[in-house]
């Protein structure tokens, strides 16, 4: 009996079966590096939030304090000698102060929850390095029985700005500069950037001149971002005066670094306007401006949307430039103007991530988290944008 | 043909560059007054950049340049006294793909007499716009949803839309860029008798490449050859009997 002939369809040669699996090979690259690439972040998100989630709490010790005369002159007389030692400095040295400003309340007393020491919060959380002493180890862990001490929402976390003793450190005046700089930034970068393209894409003749500034643009885009810091220190701060570490100083730094994102996506967004909407406006006599002001711009918006609120969020996460013109600073207080000395958000949590102690590390962890929610909220929004602009015409 | 009053375009020795090519090599033509000149040709052989030079639609483009003259009743448009957005406003264009804006179709029609300031209340503008449709047949489809967007029509119905949208600020000539090629040929016949009925007030100048079209629709048809006219007459003439053998190798079909 012969075979009878393979059915066309079912002959596979071996140069098919080649392809095949080249393509199967291919496939399994892909899917490798992708892989490797969610390792790293979902590593990078687990060693960050459980680093950072401890420092959404913080100890708080039950304790009578005494408004006393005594008091006035010296703190440490406030408190039962016995807890004094456990409850944190930064609190206590406060007392004085407000009984000044509220004398009426010397000789009263309370009973409060009062921020505890770094090192009894650490040793409450069960890190390691807590550095808390054996003798107050057992004194905490018998107030942790009677219920005298717990770990509390850190509302000082968002409420106060950076301080040496860790556990009075928050990221108030940070967040504060932050959205300062930022709003700057968005101020300067966003009408100078779109107009230029604007201006380059519908109104500038295309010769060699805009060709060169094309050029430029697209390599400013791709600048070392500090290099802009030392742009900013030399025509702001030095030239034009801006006072140095300000919020003015570092969103016109930004901005600059800025422009170039926005130009660029702005131009891209203008150009995928198709040209048949450009020729009908022209068609019925519209001037070059009400073509673009009327139909080619509202087109254009989502997309000029997305790419500024890119760029912005890229400058939000930005320090290179921010230290070359003084925002890595030491900023215990929030401040009032943009002509103030302020820090950011990032360089807050550069400076906590190169203090000594310990406690600082889940200050910092806690940092980045609350810089990612920012961030990935802010791109959230670009993305949601941009799929509104998937129009058809 | 006819006497020089019936011209309503007068066309002399027009030449165009794209930088060093020269596309156009010096065009005389006359376009008659309430009638419908068709141009026809091969592809790339200056017809729609023709059409472009008499609302200066080429002015966009940076290395293209014109010489000559275009005369609407004896005004060159190439004229630097002439505002190219006044000029756009007595020559309107449809274009080969049906453009309408991505807004209501009301606000199609009523944007151009706007920016133009030929309407300045609501009452009036109503008026206008369904005017406008009526005019370019369409009043009927769309009376119901003028605030729906314009390009949720169908494509005939867009295209129509466009006619109304160029009709509505009451232009003197009318160019249409291969208006029905993106159009499926009911859609088509409407767009030609639109045409017969929109003669009787306006110049009509369309370009096509489709023969039947241009021999059903037109009064007068242009041969153009690489950038030259070949042969300009009426429209039974260059079709029953055209005098240049290559006017008729493309008519009939052996060359094109």
């Amino acid at each position: 009996m012969s075979d009878a002939p393979l059915h066309p369809l079912l002959q596979i040669n071996p140069r098919q079966r080649r392809r095949a699996r080249a393509d199967f090979r291919f496939k399994l690259y892909g899917l490798g590096a992708l892989l490797f690439a969610l390792t790293f972040l979902v590593f990078f998100f687990a060693d960050i939030i459980d680093k950072g989630l401890p420092a959404f709490q913080q100890a708080e010790i039950l304790a009578q304090v005494e408004y006393s005369e005594a008091a006035v002159n010296n703190y440490n007389k406030a408190v039962d000698r016995k807890l004094v030692k456990l409850i944190s400095r930064s609190w206590t040295r406060t007392i004085p102060m407000m009984l000044k400003a509220h004398p009426e309340m010397v000789g009263t007393s309370s009973e409060q929850w009062v921020l505890a020491d770094y090192h009894v919060d650490q040793y409450l959380k069960g890190h390691d390095g807590h550095n808390l002493k054996k003798k107050y180890q057992a004194q905490v862990d018998r107030l942790y029985k009677e219920g005298k001490i717990r770990l509390a929402f850190n509302t000082g976390f968002f409420n106060s700005g950076d301080s040496k003793m860790p556990e009075n450190a928050g990221i108030l005046a940070s967040a504060i500069g932050s959205v300062m700089v930022l709003l700057l930034t968005m101020l300067f970068a966003v009408p100078i950037g779109v107009m230029t393209a604007i201006y380059l894409e519908e109104f500038a003749p295309d010769n060699r001149f805009t060709q060169l500034i094309e050029v430029n643009i697209n390599n400013l885009a791709a600048i070392p971002s500090i290099l802009y810091g030392l742009l900013g220190l030399a025509i702001f701060i030095n030239f034009m005066g801006v006072p140095r570490s300000s919020a003015l100083a570092g969103g016109l730094t930004l901005a600059l670094m800025t422009l170039p994102i926005i130009i660029i996506a702005t131009r891209a967004s203008l150009r995928s306007v198709p040209e048949s909407i450009r020729e009908a406006a022209y068609g019925l006599g519209a001037s070059t401006l009400q073509t673009t002001w009327h139909h080619v711009l509202p087109l254009a918006m989502p997309g000029i949307l997305t790419g500024s609120i890119i760029g912005l969020a890229q400058a939000m996460g930005e320090t290179a430039p921010l230290l070359i013109i003084g925002m890595m600073a030491y900023i215990p207080e929030a401040p009032h103007s943009i002509l103030e000395a302020t820090t950011v958000l990032p360089a807050q949590v550069y400076t906590w991530s190169s203090e000594s102690i310990r406690a600082f590390e889940e200050r910092t962890a806690a940092g980045i988290m609350v810089l990612l929610a920012v961030l990935l909220t802010l791109n959230a929004v670009a993305v949601r944008l941009r799929n509104r602009s998937q129009q058809t015409w | 043909m006819t006497d020089t009053t019936s011209y309503k375009l007068t066309i002399r020795d027009l030449k165009l560059w794209y930088g060093d090519f020269e596309a156009l090599h010096g065009i005389d033509l006359n376009i008659i007054k309430g009638h419908v000149t068709s141009l026809i040709g091969p592809s790339g052989c200056g017809k729609s950049t023709f059409l472009r030079c008499l609302n200066r639609m080429n002015d966009r483009i940076a290395s293209c340049r014109v010489e000559g003259e275009v005369c609407l009743e004896g005004m060159n448009i190439y004229d630097p006294a002439v505002d190219v957005v006044q000029l756009r406003s007595h020559i309107g264009m449809v274009f080969q793909k049906p453009n309408p804006f991505p807004k209501s179709i009301y606000e199609n029609i009523a944007y151009a007499p706007r920016i133009h300031g030929m309407v300045t209340n609501a009452p009036d503008m109503d008026i206008l716009v369904e005017s406008s449709l009526i005019k370019a047949g369409i009043w009927d489809e769309v009376k119901d949803k003028l605030q729906q967007p314009g390009t949720a029509l169908s494509g005939g119905q867009q295209q129509r839309l466009c006619i109304a949208r160029t009709i509505a600020v009451e232009p003197d000539v009318i160019l249409m860029d291969e208006p029905c090629s993106a159009l499926d040929p009911i859609a088509t016949a409407k767009i030609e008798e639109l045409m017969d009925e929109l003669k009787k007030e306006y110049t009509i100048v369309i370009v096509t490449h489709n023969m039947q079209q241009a021999a059903r629709a037109s009064d007068f048809t242009a041969y153009f050859y690489l950038g030259d006219v070949i042969e300009y007459g009426n429209t039974s003439d260059i079709f029953t009997a055209p005098k240049d053998q290559r006017t008729e190798d493309y008519i009939t079909g052996r060359f094109g």
